[in-house]
Parts: structure tokens; sequence; C-alpha cells
């Protein structure tokens, strides 16, 4: 085969593709990611398949992965040719089944549009896809133009929500697997190297190490066998990037894992998987089958000589797996110890052998990168932090869901202008980066930029991109006390200053949030987690207190309100609110009395309930029962 | 035969658990007895004076205390009755505060048990004849079974008094199960730190002498003059030469076996376990370390993972025991307990927290009635924790067998179970 056959090919494929993603019948997708799945997007999917088989319609009806605006999943788009593509969100299967039958009748329910797409860009190759205009579609916006896409850039999610993830096709059709032809057929190993180093791209798994850097290292080791690894174990709670684009658009990652590959010389590669994400397996699976069948994987790839194969291995729930020395150790099938580094996975890693490996949405950057040129790439972001990165957007926020913004861009433009700020218009407190590694900013920082260096120097981490926003209803010292507890669970036990001193300090927080601390435990608390900094191994333990620090730094007088006051100015810590009822509001209903697990309210019907404070486990099942607002929360003023 | 019963009150130590009249009545009725009463203390004199009044009038030949250890009183009572000219070896003791009213919190029951153990001691007494003291000599040597941690320490305690200690191991090296293990409960400290300096101890020590790869066949004599037979294994080698250079070990033809061999363990399966298992581990027979996978098999297939199948895989795979254990009990995927017919797994990942999870877990907890980590009695139910479903926009979720249910509030958790019950 000469090149210009095998270019033919991919050409091929994606004028075929173009077909599938733009097909002269009217399609519809649906996402069925995990949170749309979660929020009933199956049940949809059957109605809506039924609905078009009862009225013969000729429609075609696939899935799509997750668009990133979780909030008013379960969603789906409508194109009909030559039209542009609609979008219709906070599906129901009565909506849908209505949405049906009004699109079969030509009625399109301009209500219920969300946003249009009239042209179609892949950031690929540029090319722009003209889908169709409709003049009396004036007042629906564009999606770009739409406020939670508007600030967006989607390079890492360029294909979810837009593709069938199970389409490799489709895939091809918005220049997938482009960049891989370009490398192998034009590039040298070194010249993708330099490529990925020029475009500053730096590790989106956390630590933010230069991609180009790590690869380079790698490269240079002289071993018949090297390792890729795809770690794809995302157990940040909060932060769900890596699900979306494993689920959405696999085929990403499978093309980013054989560029690397090539650029090391690299012949195996592995990703680790969660096994609590069986939807992202099911589809890594078949991408990999498909590529097989394309000849993208396996021997002697597109003729060239060049051989790889990826495997999956699935993980078992353990966030410290996610350190690179104690994923390899699992794959080992040892115990997950972390190891000193040096030696470094990129001289000796997995079975001894040199190792590169990178996160999910790091892989996911580099077919832009060599498509577009590291120039392009490096235009954007900060002087350090380039390119892209995405945040899962979630907690007391309007617009939950995923967003890939440029770097730089201010908390603010994020939590109010995509976010569109805080849920049931309450205040904002703080916002927590980084997951249980990460720091909770609070309010005086929301015009900081969104960048590595920033971040850390504010106290908190990029990570892997968990944006937790929380409202004046969250309880700082819980919220400490809730990471704290997770890192001590998850810590492997190998350094004593971890596992010792993680439990001393949530005993800590414990007793603040019980009202039995006292005000020296602070300096204890502050102390014990430099300590823990200082003396371990792996980044688990070096970053654990993160979130102990920040909240003492910025947040020190909700803490004394616990320990002098007795006080929870949020009202969250158990120990130290009582739950009373408003007598003037209470109708007698009896829901709360019927709901009392511990049987704790008592009252006549149609008289004020008394809630019996010694009985009361303060659940809350009654707050959030009544329909009168008639209980009512106190802290610290019995 | 004329058999004396007395059962002590002890204060309340015993009469609080024990209904000591009831006891003390039950004795009258047993074959012999003459007397039987009870009493507040009868260690004390007017408690002694008791029982030397009644030998002396109702002419008794036996006497039965039933109060504490023959540790504390045995001596006591035997002056009693060699007071009153009875052989002293004619008295039997009942423990019925160590062995009853201190371990029990049930006076029914207590009082149950120290009937019958009294009336036991009454059976006895009657076969007791007269015994005289003598003198015999003894040998201060020591024998210790077993060359465990425990065995070695022991070893090295008597040897350290200066007395001559033998230590016999079944297995050609000392160490036994800890030697299997690789930290120690509950400081996770380093089980070969501890255990190493204790082996070469031993092995030096001038009044141990270590018998490995030898049994233990009979133990014959009594309370320092024992004889016991040893049954030596065969080595084949003059121990006084042998340098423990391990050359044989390397070269031996027909065996090779790791020094530090571990102790044979064997997996009980049950019916047809074996089948499935060996299907699981057959999978993956060519692929290196693939503990992980197999692992997750047996989860999927068990719901858990039986204790007997870790043996099992680790005996097949050629794993150490303790790694096995130590990666089933590390992940939270895994669990060692049997699961529910339906698993429920709340997410606890930040977003659910900071939006009412904890709330969620106390509804499900109080509905179902159990901890997180636990089962239902009738197996119905799991209620498991896991970090983040990654369903942030529904906070709080929870997932029952996989199928996600979000928004939750408290007050809908007993809908959402019903329709699994």
């Amino acid at each position: 085969m000469t090149e210009v056959i095998r270019f033919q090919i991919l050409e091929d494929i994606q004028s075929k593709g173009q077909e599938i993603l733009y097909p002269d019948k009217p399609r519809i997708a649906i996402s069925m990611a995990t949170c749309g799945l979660a929020a009933g997007a199956g049940k949809i999917y059957e109605v809506i398949k039924k609905e078009v088989k009862d009225q013969n319609l000729d429609w075609i009806i696939t899935e799509t992965g997750c668009i990133g605006f979780c909030q008013i999943e379960p969603l789906l788009y409508f194109h009909f040719p030559g039209k542009p593509k609609l979008f219709y969100g906070n599906l129901t299967e009565k909506k849908a089944r209505e949405l049906i039958k009004a699109l079969a009748a030509g009625d399109i329910k301009q209500d219920w549009i969300l946003w249009k797409i009239e042209d179609e860009e892949s950031i690929i190759n540029e090319e722009k896809y003209h889908l169709g205009k409709n003049e009396n579609l004036k007042d629906v916006p564009l999606y770009k133009d739409y406020p939670f896409f508007a600030k967006q850039l989607k390079i890492a999610l360029r294909n979810c929500g837009f593709i069938d993830p199970n389409s490799i096709d489709e895939y091809v059709a918005r220049g997938g697997y482009s960049s891989f032809y370009k490398v192998i057929n034009n590039l040298k190993s070194h010249e993708v190297i330099e490529e990925v180093k020029k475009s500053g791209l730096r590790g989106r798994g956390g630590a933010g190490f230069p991609t180009g850097l790590k690869w380079e290292m790698c490269s240079k080791e002289d071993s018949p066998i090297k390792y890729i690894i795809c770690n794809a174990d995302e157990g940040d709670p909060g932060a769900y990037m890596d699900r979306s684009i494993l689920e959405g658009d696999p085929h990403s990652i499978l093309e980013g894992m054989l560029i690397g590959a090539y650029a090391i010389g690299s012949n195996e590669g592995i990703i680790y998987v969660r096994a609590e994400y069986p939807i992202a397996i099911e589809k890594l699976r078949n991408a990999i089958k498909q590529a097989e069948g394309f000849g993208l994987l396996g021997k002697n790839i597109l003729d060239t000589g060049f051989n790889f194969n990826i495997k999956i291995v699935k993980g078992a729930g353990a966030f410290v797996c996610g350190e690179e020395t104690a994923l390899i150790a699992s794959l080992e099938g040892r115990p997950v110890d972390p190891r000193m580094r040096p030696p470094f996975p990129s001289h000796s890693g997995l079975w001894g052998k040199p190792t590169n490996i990178n996160n999910v949405e790091t892989w996911a950057n580099i077919p832009p990168i060599i498509a577009r040129g590291s120039d392009w790439y490096s235009s954007l972001g900060t002087e350090k932090s380039k390119g892209t990165k995405v945040f899962s957007l979630v907690g007391k926020i309007q617009n939950t869901g995923l967003v890939e913004v440029p770097m730089g861009i201010s908390l603010r433009e994020i939590i109010y202008d995509i976010g569109g700020g805080i849920l049931e218009e309450k205040k904002f407190k703080a916002i927590q980066t980084g997951g249980p590694s990460g720091g909770c900013l609070p309010e005086d920082s929301i015009n900081l930029p969104v960048d590595y260096d920033s971040l850390s120097e504010a106290g908190s981490i990029m990570g892997s991109g968990g944006m937790i926003v929380l409202d004046e209803d969250t309880c700082i010292v819980d919220l400490a006390k809730f990471f704290l507890g997770f890192t001590r669970e998850e810590s492997c036990g190998t350094c004593n200053s971890c596992r010792e001193g993680l439990d001393a300090s949530y005993d800590i927080l414990n007793r603040i949030t019980e009202g039995k601390a006292e005000i020296s435990d602070l300096d204890l608390l502050e102390e014990l987690s430099h300590v823990i900094i200082d003396f371990s191994l792996c980044g688990l333990g070096k970053t654990a207190p993160n979130p102990v620090l920040t909240t003492l730094r910025y947040f020190k007088d909700e803490y004394i309100a616990h320990i002098e006051e007795k006080k929870c100015p949020a009202k969250v810590c158990r120990a130290l609110i009582h739950y009373t009822i408003i007598p003037d509001k209470c109708t007698g209903c009896g829901i709360c009395f019927k709901l009392c697990p511990e049987e704790a309210i008592t009252g006549k019907t149609k008289e004020p309930h008394f809630i019996n404070s010694e009985k009361c486990i303060k659940c809350g099942i009654c707050l959030d029962s009544c329909r009168f607002d008639a209980i009512s929360i106190s802290s610290g003023d019995l | 035969m004329r058999i004396g019963v007395y059962v002590c009150e002890c204060g309340i130590n015993i009469s609080a658990t024990v209904d000591v009249e009831k006891v003390a009545n039950s004795a009258k009725s047993l074959p012999n007895v003459v007397i039987s009463r009870y009493y507040k203390y009868m260690c004390s004199d007017p408690g002694q004076e008791l029982i030397k009044k009644d030998i002396k009038e109702l002419k008794l030949d036996r006497v039965v205390v039933a109060s504490c250890s023959p540790r504390m009183h045995e001596p006591t009572f035997r002056v009693v009755l060699e007071e009153e000219n009875l052989n002293p070896y004619c008295l039997e003791m009942v423990n019925i505060r160590e062995q009853v009213s201190w371990v029990h919190k049930d006076k029914e029951k207590g009082t149950a048990k120290a009937i019958s153990l009294v009336k036991g001691s009454v059976l006895r007494a009657s076969l007791m004849r007269p015994l005289e003291k003598k003198k015999v000599s003894v040998t201060p040597n020591a024998l210790v079974i077993g060359g465990g941690i425990a065995g070695i320490q022991a070893a090295l305690d008597i040897g350290n008094m200066g007395y001559k200690t033998y230590l016999v191991e079944k297995t050609p090296s000392i160490g036994g199960r800890m030697a299997q293990l690789d930290k120690t409960f509950p400081t996770l400290d380093c089980s070969a730190c501890i255990l190493t300096p204790k082996m070469v101890d031993v092995a030096k020590h001038p009044n141990i002498e270590l018998i490995t790869y030898a049994e233990v066949t009979n133990v014959k004599g009594y309370v320092g003059n024992f004889k016991v037979e040893i049954n030596k294994k065969a080595k084949s080698i003059d121990e006084s030469l042998c340098t423990g250079c391990g050359d044989c070990w390397e070269n031996c033809p027909t065996q090779y076996r790791a020094y530090l061999e571990p102790l044979e363990f064997k997996a009980e399966l049950k019916n047809g376990e074996q089948v499935i298992l060996d299907e699981i581990i057959n999978k993956y027979k060519d692929e290196r370390g693939a503990i992980m996978p197999i692992l997750e098999d047996i989860n999927d297939e068990f719901k858990y993972l039986p204790e007997e199948s870790l043996k099992y895989v680790a005996a097949q795979i050629d794993y150490p025991l303790s790694t096995v254990y130590r990666i089933a009990t590390f992940y939270n995927v895994f669990s060692l307990e049997p699961r529910g017919e339906h698993l429920i797994n709340v997410c606890i990942g930040t977003t659910c927290h900071v939006r009412g999870a904890p709330k969620i877990i106390e509804a499900i907890k109080s509905e179902l009635k159990i901890d997180v980590g636990e089962t239902t009695e009738d197996m119905k139910f799991t209620l498991e924790p896991v970090r983040c479903l990654g369903c942030c926009s529904l906070a709080p979720v929870i997932t029952i067998d996989g199928e996600a249910f979000g928004n939750l509030r408290p007050d809908k958790i007993a809908k959402v179970i019903s329709k699994y019950d």
C-alpha cells in the first residue's frame, strides 16, 4: 500500500461517516451517558423507538454522549436534513412521546427548543458543515451563543454529545484518526514529541507535569518493551470528565494513545479504568474492536510495520490507584503501595519496563494538538498553563455539568456566566477545587484566573478538575471532615504520617463538629497537617491535608464558632443543631409524625406538633417532608 | 460416705448472678450429701468455723466448697480439713465465681450452670481417696511444642531463665504463621522485623535446642518427669557440620521448595464452586499478575469473595495467601461478607455530600434497620457507600442493582426501596 492509497481510505471513511452523521433522513440522537441514563434516558430511548416504529417513520434513532449540560438531561437532538439541529431537554416519557408526534406532524415545538446548531464545526479539521437555516427560529439561541456554552471551547470534549460513541465512522467524519495518519505518514517520533512539548500541554490528571517532557524521557529509554497506560481510574469524588470522554468519545483516547505509542516506541497499551464505570468499559471494548477491524490496532498497522495493542484492565475502587506507582502495582497484581520515585515509571515502570502514564483528558487533547499544531494550542490559555481544561461544575449551582474552558478564565465567569449562579439564589460561600487533594477558596478569590499556578498560590490545586460550588448552607468544617474521612479511608497505610496523621486529624475535626474541641486544637491540627505533608511518600498523603489548611486559612472564624460558641453557622453539624416546630406555622397535618423514624414527634391532628429533642436524631426527614416550612433548625441558641 | 456442701455468696460477687440458696438446696438431694449450706463469705473465720463445726458434729468425710477459683482459697479450706483431722485432699472446690457469676449476666442460666457444676463435684467427691504427700525429683528442662511466634517467645523466656529448653517444630523452619504475614495488627508493624531477630536468637541461644522437621508422637509421665517421644523426619544431614548454605536445596533433584515453606492450608469449597473457580482461573492463566481480574470475576459470580475461594485461588496461582487477603480487603468493590439480593449503593461523592447524602444514608439505615456495609437479616438488601458515580447533576444519588435514582429526598427512600421488596 502506498501512502496515497492509505490516505484515500481515510477520506473514504470520512465521507461515509458524514453520510451517517448527517443522513438524508431525520435523525434523533439521545444523550445516553451515565448521567443521561440516571436521569431516565434509557426509558426515553425505548419510548421514542416505539413511537417512531408505531408511526412508520423512516427516522434514524441513535445514542450520543454527554454534551456536558447534565442539568437538563434527559436530552436529545433532532436533525432534519437541510435544517438546523435542534436540542430538546428535560424530557419525560410523556414529553418525548408528544415531541415525536409533533415532529412527525411537522411541528418542531418551538417553545421546547433549548438551542440550535446551523453550522457544525469540527475542532480538528476546522471544517464547517452547514446544516441549514430556519428563518422562523430567530428567537432560538445558537449553540455557540447559549450562555452555558458561549464561553466554552471544547477540545477534549469535542465529540461528546455530537457523535454516536459506538460508531468509528462518525468519529472519523469529524476528523478522527487524521492526526494519527499525519503522524505515521509524515512525522518522525521526535518530531511528534517536539510538537507536544511546544504545545505546552500539562498532565490533566492533577499534578500538571509537562506531557511532552514525560514522553521524551520515556522515548529515550533503550528497551524493546515499553508500555503506554491510560489512567482512567478517575477517583476524585465530584469529577467525572474522564467518564464522559470514555463514554462519549472512546476513539479519541485510542487515537491519542496510538500517537503516544508511535512517538515513544511502544507496542503495548493498557487502559486502567474504574470498575464503577461499566458503560465506559463497554464503549472502550467496542471501540478497540472497531479500531482493530480497521487495522488501526494490532500488528503492522496500515502496513507501516508499527504494532500496537490496547487492553483494558478494571480497577476496583481504590483512590490511591490513581497514583502512578500504585497503579502499576495494581496492574502487576501486587498490593497497592506507592513507592519512592526515582526510579520514575518512564525509566522503570510496569514489569520494570519504561512506562508512560497519562490521564484520559490528556490523551484526548493529543489529536487536536497534532492536527492544528502546537502554535494553535499554545495560543490558548495563559503563559504557563496552555490550552483548555475540563471542569465538572457541580454542587449548589444552577447549571450543573461539564465545562471546558480556556485556562485563565476567572472563577466568576465559570460560576456566574456559565454556571448561572447559585441554586435558589442563596449566598455563594466558597468553591472547592481539586477534589480531596484540593482546597476551598472563599468569595474574595472569585476573580482568580483559573490556571495551575494561580490555584496553587491560593492554596488549592487544579487537580483533575472538580469544581464544587458551596453556598451558605454548607458547613466548612463538615466539608473538611468529609474530605479527610475520604482520604483516611483511601490511605494505603504505608506511611505512618498519612495513616495515623489523617486519623488523628479526623478525630480533631470530629470533636470540633461535636462541639467538644478546644481552641488549642486548631494549632495542633495545623501542625499535624504539615507533618503529614512533609513525611508522606505519595501524592495522596502530600495533599490530603489541603482541605484542612485552606479552610483554616480562609474560614477560621467558622472553626472558632464551632469551638467557642458551640455553634454551626451553616446548621449542618448534628451535635450542634436543634430541630423545632414553629407552632404558628404547623397545621398539624401529621406527615412529620408519620415519617419520623424515632417517634420523636408528638401532637394531635390539626394541632401544632412538638419535637422531643431527646429522642430526635436530627435526620432532617421532618424538615424535608414539611409542606408548610414549619420546621426550623437552630444552632448555638439553646 | 458423708459429704458436706458449702455454697459461698462472696458478697454480691456470686449472689448477684447465682441464686445460691437454690444451688445449696439442689445439692441436698444428691447421694451421700448430709448437709448443704450457703453463707455470705465461706473463707471468712465464721465461714470456716461453720465447716469445722459440721465436720465435727455431722462426722463429714468429704467437703465440697462452691466458691471461687482453687488458686484463691483451696489452701485455706485444706487447712480447715486438716485442723479437723480430715485428709486435706478430700476437699473438692467448685469455681462458681470466675466460671459462672463473673462471666454470665442471666441469673437463671447462671444458677442452672452452678447447680450442674456442684452436682458434678459432689459425684466426684464420692470417688476421692485420701492422699499422702511425697517428694519426687524434678528434671528442670522444658519442652516447647510448635515453633511459631508464641513457641519461639516461650522458648526464649524459659531459656533466659537458665533452663535447658527444647523447641520442636513440625516444618523445616520455625516462624509459623507470622512468617506468612506482611504486617501485624493493629499497628501494622512489619511482621518480619519482629519475627526474624527472635528466630536468630532461638537458633543461637545456648540453652535452647532446636529440633525442626520433627513431631512429638507421645507424651508420658507427670509434672517434672515427662517422657516425650519425638519423631525426627529424615534430613540426612549432619547438623553439626551444616552451615545452612542452601546449596542442597537448590540442587535437590526430587523436590525444590523455598526455605520458608508456607504452612499448608486447604480450601473447603462448596459443591460446584471449584468448577467455577477453575474456569475463572484458567481464563487468566497466561496473564501475568492477573489476581485483580480473577478476584473481580469471582466477585461478579458470587456477589462477594467467599473466604475459602481466596485460599483456593492463592494455592492455584501460587500467591501468598496474605497478599491475596491484602488485595481482597483493600478495594472498595470487594467484600468478604455475603451480599444481599439487592445492592444499594449510596453515592458519597462531594456533591452528593453537600446536597444531602448523609441524610439519605440515615433514612435508608432507619428504613432497613442496618448500618452501612451491612446486609438485612433476610438477605434482601446490602447497603454500601460508593465514591462518586459521576452523576453529580442528580445529587444526591443512589443506585439499586445499578439502576440510578437521582434528586432524592429522605422521605422518598421508603418508596424507592419498596419497589424491590
